[in-house]
Order: structure tokens, then sequence, then C-alpha cells
């Protein structure tokens, strides 16, 4: 259970063991594959590694096909954004959270019928904090997930004014889901072990906007927490073209749902066409043919600068 | 923790793409960053901005001050590096679909500035294209595409003699010229003279080498620094594509100071947009740090560096600055037009192609090519034209003496994008039009004669939308550095340069972050045991002052995230 994000600028060498796990989960992979699972995790690395030169070409035949998806998660901060991308993809909780600190974007497959989706998942980096959100961070997102917390009536307001800055600024076509979080606070608990929602109400606490921490919840008293009905979150989702969830990070319930759910509804084939139609369009003769319209800048260095005068 | 919610090492104020590189460097190197900003947009003078924002943008600048009942020193200061402003009335529809840059700029492939975007991160959030034509204007013979590469002068229909010569100033130009018997003397010679004398090189080529090559502003820019950008430009081309530039979408550089503060946001940096800065108290003997008290906002700042744009600096702490005594001002006038018809560039004809590598000598293969590549230089027919494939993102060079009633001695520029870069609607492009002029001159009468170029290549009678303005730059004119104290970096203006923005703004923020890691090391010493201590074990300052803090260590793979470590 250690940290999840890595932390820009630690850079660790892969070791043996490393590799093994390449091997075990890119297996793994083939194996859904063939049950026609509809999510798998994959990570992108594992298969560009140039240790796997195999599995490139691998990733090449699926790379064909896949597509991919910026998703951005928006909500006011503590509401559980990251505690829920962190249990999507790495089927993980962490009570205690820190504010988001460390993670550019991660990335996770999702595997949908024939095609590869490929979520490039960006985080507000805590941005959100003093509204000074960049225009840069929706561009061109194809998918949002707006969290709220269904124990704070005031996070669903906030959770509306994103959705209509998402309506007004993002492209057109932006599937949007809104997510009620922390479920779990308001469920009364099965097995009697109610104590395990107060770790959850603890999560981001270090926020002064944070739930404060609840104790030991059973019952009706869980209801009692619970300040956004689903019923009023579902029919302004209705109302607003939203996909709508509740979700608990901490248990995992609908999680998973969220995502499926907002691959089912991208608009797959626009994404490929537009993409196509852009590498065909009349714009790039001057581009020395088989380059793509935009330009990937990590992908060559430099000529030799033997001209360089040192 | 709590009570060092409002501690930082360093408090920014400005966005703009200097200040953002910095932030993202620092947050980086582990120090604590708050960055503010008095615009609720990122990027200062380097922004992007759509349509509505940019006429409001204008309208602040030039609304008469006496309709104002108070205003900020911000607006003062801005007000007087933008003058001369108008814009048209009526903002055309999809405003917000526009993203046009206040600093438009091509990016050399190889360089400081693309070094550090691959090097923070900051290339994988945004996206880039190739600059696709660089034209050349003169008024016998109209618009000309320019040659991309040493292929390219192959193929073209330069006598052999020409080409020869040309090859051999190509040879020079890519090699150590510094030492060299040509360059020896003449250093400081302009440098269309000097192509003149050393390499015989006829009048047409000379132009287009200077100022569509090199990208000089008049006839007067000195050999050296010119030939230096050209080596650049040269052993840019082809890392990317045939051309040596890149064009940054949705406007470039503001969204790339984005990037560069989500750089530093994801390393824990605190952003606070759109919020005055009342007060900022500098360090003295009751208190050791800057304490800033923010409009709105529950707590004061503390921070023991201050960095910040010239405009930006509160009044109070503008005395504490050692001025320097001259400053050189250079004056840019500029327009921003939208129009709906894109400039029509004769085709790329196989003889001149730019589709060619810079390797690949042997003519363009048409199965590889669309309209533009078949065509052969006799059919320069108004069909061909008609068939000509639209341009999307490029510049238009007007050297001196090209235009009728434009300058004798100095160069106007034309760069243009479109919806391929996301700064306008499909069918919508962006013209930058600009022109070094002096105090005094009618800018208005100097622009002029350019505009109406562009719109007649384009086929329009009038811009949808248009912006004039002067941008007034500060130098200052002795190179000796001024003395920080109490510990305020002040960062520099950026040359209106459209290929040099970029590089200069990435030196400018590494020679920053040099200064300010120095500073903190030598003062702070705490701040930086704190950073190490972890990896060091702890000691004294004097231990940790001996080492190097890299601008930007190596990348972590954040994309595997998710893996137990």
């Amino acid at each position: 259970m250690s940290a999840i994000y890595v932390k820009l600028g630690c850079v660790e060498s892969p070791s043996p063991l490393w590799a093994h796990r390449r091997l075990s989960l890119l297996a793994d992979f083939l194996t859904s594959l063939a049950h026609h699972c509809i999510i798998h995790r994959l990570f992108y690395h594992d298969l560009q590694s140039p240790q796997l030169p195999q599995w490139q070409a691998l990733h090449l035949a699926l790379q064909t096909r896949s597509v991919q998806v910026k998703l951005v998660l928006l909500g006011e901060a503590a509401v559980g954004k990251s505690s829920i991308v962190l249990r999507f993809v790495s089927k993980e909780f962490q009570p205690n959270k820190e504010p988001t600190i460390g993670a550019a974007f991660l990335t996770q497959k999702c595997l949908l019928e024939d095609r590869v989706l490929r979520y490039e998942i960006w985080d507000t980096a805590g941005q959100e904090r003093f509204h000074s959100l960049a225009p840069m961070y929706y561009r061109n997102a194809q998918a949002a997930v707006v969290v709220y917390d269904v124990t704070k009536a005031a996070s669903l307001e906030k959770a509306k004014t994103w959705v209509k800055e998402l309506q007004r600024q993002a492209n057109p076509n932006i599937v949007i889901a809104l997510a009620g979080n922390k479920i779990d606070l308001v469920q009364s608990s099965p097995s009697g072990s109610g104590s395990s929602s107060a770790a959850e109400s603890e999560d981001e606490a270090d926020d002064a906007t944070a739930t404060p921490g609840e104790a030991a919840t059973s019952g009706a008293e869980a209801e009692n927490l619970r300040q956004v009905p689903r019923e009023e979150a579902q029919a302004y989702a209705q109302e607003a073209g939203l996909l709508f969830f509740e979700t608990s990070a901490k248990t995992g319930e609908g999680v998973t749902e969220v995502f499926t759910e907002i691959a089912k509804n991208i608009p797959i084939e626009s994404i490929l066409a537009s993409s196509r139609g852009a590498a065909g369009r009349p714009g790039t003769a001057g581009i020395r043919p088989g380059t793509q319209e935009s330009v990937n800048l990590g992908e060559n260095q430099p000529k030799s600068r033997d001209a360089c005068n040192c | 923790m709590s009570d060092l919610e409002g501690n930082f090492d360093v408090i920014i104020l400005g966005t703009g793409l200097v200040e953002s590189i910095a932030a993202a460097a620092l947050s980086k190197a582990g120090f604590k960053v708050a960055h503010l900003d008095n615009n609720s947009y990122y990027g200062g003078d380097e922004a992007n901005l759509t349509l509505d924002e940019l006429a409001r943008w204008a309208d602040n600048r030039s609304t008469p001050l006496e309709k104002y009942e108070k205003i900020s020193s911000y607006l003062v200061a801005q007000r007087t590096k933008f003058t001369s402003i108008t814009r048209s009335s009526a903002v055309p529809d999809h405003a917000r679909h526009y993203s046009i840059s206040l600093a438009p700029s091509l990016i050399p492939s190889v360089g400081p500035f693309i070094s550090s975007l691959i090097a923070s991160g900051v290339s994988r959030y945004g996206g880039y294209r190739l600059l696709e034509r660089v034209g050349i204007y003169s008024s016998s013979k109209g618009l000309q595409n320019v040659p991309g590469s040493k292929g390219d002068i192959f193929k073209s229909t330069l006598s052999l003699i020409e080409k020869r010569r040309l090859m051999r100033f190509f040879k020079f130009a890519t090699g150590k010229f510094e030492s060299s018997n040509e360059l020896q003397g003449h250093e400081q010679t302009p440098f269309p003279e000097f192509l003149q004398s050393k390499f015989s090189l006829p009048q047409e080529i000379v132009d287009a080498i200077v100022y569509a090559l090199a990208f000089c502003a008049s006839t007067a820019d000195v050999t050296l620094h010119a030939l230096t950008r050209l080596r650049n430009y040269f052993q840019s081309a082809g890392r990317y594509g045939a051309s040596p530039f890149l064009v940054g979408h949705y406007g470039g550089l503001g969204e790339i100071a984005q990037g560069f503060c989500r750089v530093s946001a994801v390393n824990g940096g605190v952003y606070i947009l759109d919020k005055k800065t009342e007060d900022i108290t500098p360090p003295s003997t009751s208190a050791d740090k800057f304490v800033a008290h923010l409009a709105d906002f529950p707590s004061p700042l503390t921070a023991g560096v201050l960095i910040a744009a010239d405009d930006q600096l509160p009044e109070s702490l503008q005395p504490l600055l050692t001025k320097a005594q001259n400053t050189d001002e250079s004056l840019m006038a500029r327009c921003i037009a939208i129009i709906d018809q894109p400039i029509l560039f004769p085709p790329v004809l196989s003889s001149e192609g730019l589709s060619g590598d810079g390797v690949n000598f042997a003519p363009v293969s048409s199965g590889e090519e669309d309209a533009g590549g078949q065509s052969s230089a006799s059919t320069r027919l108004a069909s061909a034209l008609a068939e000509a494939p639209l341009v999307d993102t490029s510049i238009i060079i007007f050297p001196p003496c090209s235009v009728e009633g434009g300058s004798s001695i100095k160069v106007a520029q034309a760069f243009t994008t479109g919806a391929g870069t996301f700064s306008a609607p499909e069918g919508k492009y962006v013209v930058y039009v600009s022109i070094p002029i002096k105090d005094g001159e009618d800018p208005e009468a100097l622009m002029e004669p350019y505009l109406n170029t562009v719109f007649s290549l384009a086929s329009v009678s009038e811009p949808l939308f248009k912006v004039a303005y002067v941008q007034h730059i500060s130098f200052p004119s002795s190179s000796t550095p001024t003395i920080d104290l109490p510990p305020i970096f002040v960062t520099p203006a950026l040359p209106p340069h459209v290929a040099e923005i970029s590089d200069y703004a990435n030196s400018a923020a590494e020679s920053l972050f040099n200064r300010v890691v120095d500073h903190l090391k030598a003062k702070i010493p705490q701040a930086w045991t704190r950073e190490r201590s972890g990896e060091e074990g702890g000691g004294d300052g004097d231990v940790f002052a001996e080492i190097m803090v890299p601008m930007w260590p190596p990348l972590g793979d954040e994309e595997e995230a998710g893996e137990d470590e």
C-alpha cells in the first residue's frame, strides 16, 4: 500500500522483478482478450518496454485500433476525486490521503468489444482550490467525471458550476458523468463493523473543507449523514444530460461502472473519423508524407550537434 | 502542518512564460511555491485569450483614465506597455472558439526551450504542429514559397553557379563559422552586406536568407547574431519534419505557460489567480520574510523570496528595486486580424517542394502527394491556385521595400494560424502582422499597406475582427546584473522576435532559477536541508550549498502509477 502516485523526478530502474510483472500482466491481458472481458488493466509502458520487442509488435497491432480518450476530473476539494481514480486504476483505497500531489496523469486501458480505449486520466493537481484551473486542463477532453460528496450538499452545487463550465468551455461532444462519492458513509454496514467509515471520513480531512471526522455510524444514523438525496442528484443529471452514479472509492462500489459507462457513451467512431480526417486533410500537403499533423515532441532526439562550437 | 499553510519558500507574481517555467523548476526542486496573478487568466503578456477576452484586454488598456474610479498599479504599467490600441467594435460569433496569442511564436525544433518542454513533461500536455509554409513577398513577384531544405535548393530553378555559391554558404553557415576567415572582422557587419560581399549571392536569394530563413528584423541586423540563429534553424530542420519550426496548439506560449504551471501544481505549487495583491511587506528587523496580503483571502502568505513580473509588483515595493539606469526601448506595431479565407500560397512545385526530406534529392513521387505535388512549374495558373492545398499555419515575410508604401528598412511579418492549431474555428484564420517601429511613427499608417496585402492574398476585403496596438519592450542597456536586495527577482521583458522568444524565455527562467536556488541555499539553509535531509542525512548549509540542483530532474514514470513500489 505504498504511494501510488509516482512522484516526478525519482527514477527507478526496472528490476528483474518488474520485468517479470510485466510478463504476468501481459499474460493476464491476453487471457482477458480471449475472454472478451470488457475492462482490463494494462499499462501502456509495459508494452512499450524496449526489453520486450515481441510485445511491441502486439502493442502496435492494438494501437491501430485503440482510441485515446482524455478524461478530466472535476469537483470541490476533498470530495474524493483522486481516490476514485486510484480505486479504478489500482483497485486500492488510501485512507488519510494527502491532497493531490505528484501525478501528471494516469493511463488505464479499457477493452470495449473489439476496441481498446486508452484513458488518459487528468487530476486537478489542486488547482481547483482557489478557482485557478487552467483552460488547458479541459482542452480536447472527451470525458469528464464531476464528483461531489453525498454528505455535503454544497459539493453538489459546486459540481453543477463545473458542469456549466464544461458545457461552456469544453469540447461540445464531451461525455460527462456525475458521481456522488462516499456512499459507504451513508450505508448501514451489514457486518456491523461500521467503524470502517471513520477511516473514510478522515480521508482528505487535512483540507479545511473536508468532511469532519464522523464517529462510527450505523443504520439510521448513517442515512442521516446523507445531505444529497439520490433522486435529487439523479433528476439534475437527467436534466443536464449527464451519466449518473453513486460511488464509494473506499469499497469500490460503482467505480468501475463510471468508466465503463463512459466508454460505452464515447462517440468512438467520430473520434476515429476526426483523427483520420485530420491526417488526410489537404493542409498537410506541406508536411512530409506519413507525418501526422500533431507532432509528438518526445519522439525524435535531436540530430547530432557536431556543429556545436565547444 | 496547518500552521505552515501560508508559508512558502517563494512567492511568484505573474504567470507569464518566464515565471511559469521558473515555478515549475522550483517546485520540482522541492521548494514550496505560491504562484499568484492579478489576472483571471494565465500567461501574462504571453497569454492566449478568447476573442471576447481579447476585446476586454484591449478595452482595459485603452479606456480613457477618467472613466476609472481607481486603477491598479498593474493596469497602469500595462497601459504604458501597450499603447495606441484600437479594435473593431463588434466581436464575431463563437468568440470562445478562438485562442489568440499575445506573443505569437515559432518554436525551433532544437534548442533550450524544446529541451525544457520535453524534460519537464510539459510536452505531453499539449499539441504542436509543424509550420507548413514560409512565404516571401515582393511587389514584382507576389507571394513565393521559401525552400525549406538543402534538397529543395538542388531542385530549384537557380543557375548552376548560384547553386554552388548557395551550397558554399550553407556549408559555411552550418559549420564552425566563428573561427572562419570569412567572418573575421565582419561579426558586426549588416548581414545582407556580408552575404553579398563574401558569397556574391544575388539580391533575391540574399533577401530570402536574411529575412525568411534567419528572420532578421531589418537591413541593419548584424552578421554574427543572424548566422547563429540560422545555424540553429538548420539543425532544427528534420527533427520533426521538414520545417525547423513548431507552432503550439491553442495559441502556443500561453498554453505552454499553463502547462508549466500544471507541472508546478502537480509538484505542490499553490495557484491563486484573479486576486488582487493588496500589499506585500518586505523582510524587516521584526520579520524575516515577505508577507503578502491578498484581497478576499483568509490568511497572509509568507515567503523568503519574491519573484515578480515587473508590472505585477505592488507599488510599495517598487522603490526597493535598484532600477537599471538606462533602458533601451523597442517598439513593435502589432495587428491581430480574423479572416474567413485562407491565404493563397502558390502550390508547392516539385521543383521547390517543401515536402522533401533534407536528404531526399529524388523528385517527390506523385503517389505520396496530392494536387500540389503534381503540378509543374509551367502550370502556375489560376486554376492551379484554386486547387492548391489550403495552408493552415504559415508565415509571410515582407522584406524592406517589398510593399508599396511600406518600410524601406524594416521587415514586416504575417503569421497565420487556423483550425489546424485549434486557435480558430474551422474556416477562420488568425493573422498576426507585426513590424518594428520608431517612437513618433504612426503605427496605423505603417501597418496599412501590409494589412491590405495580406487581405488581398486571402481575397478578403475586410477582416471579421481586428485589434491593433503598439507593444513597448524595454531592456536594461547595461549588462551589469542588478543587485537584488531584498530578495526580489524581477523577470525580464521578452524580445518580440517570433522565433527567438521561446528560447529567450527559457534562458531567462533558467538564470532566474539558478539565482533563486543560490539565494535560498545561502540565506535559508533550513529550506535547503529540509529538502535534502531525507537523502543526505542532514548537515549544515555550507555542505549542501555545494550540491548542484538540475533545472529538470529526470522524469518519473508517472504512467506506471498504480503499481506497488
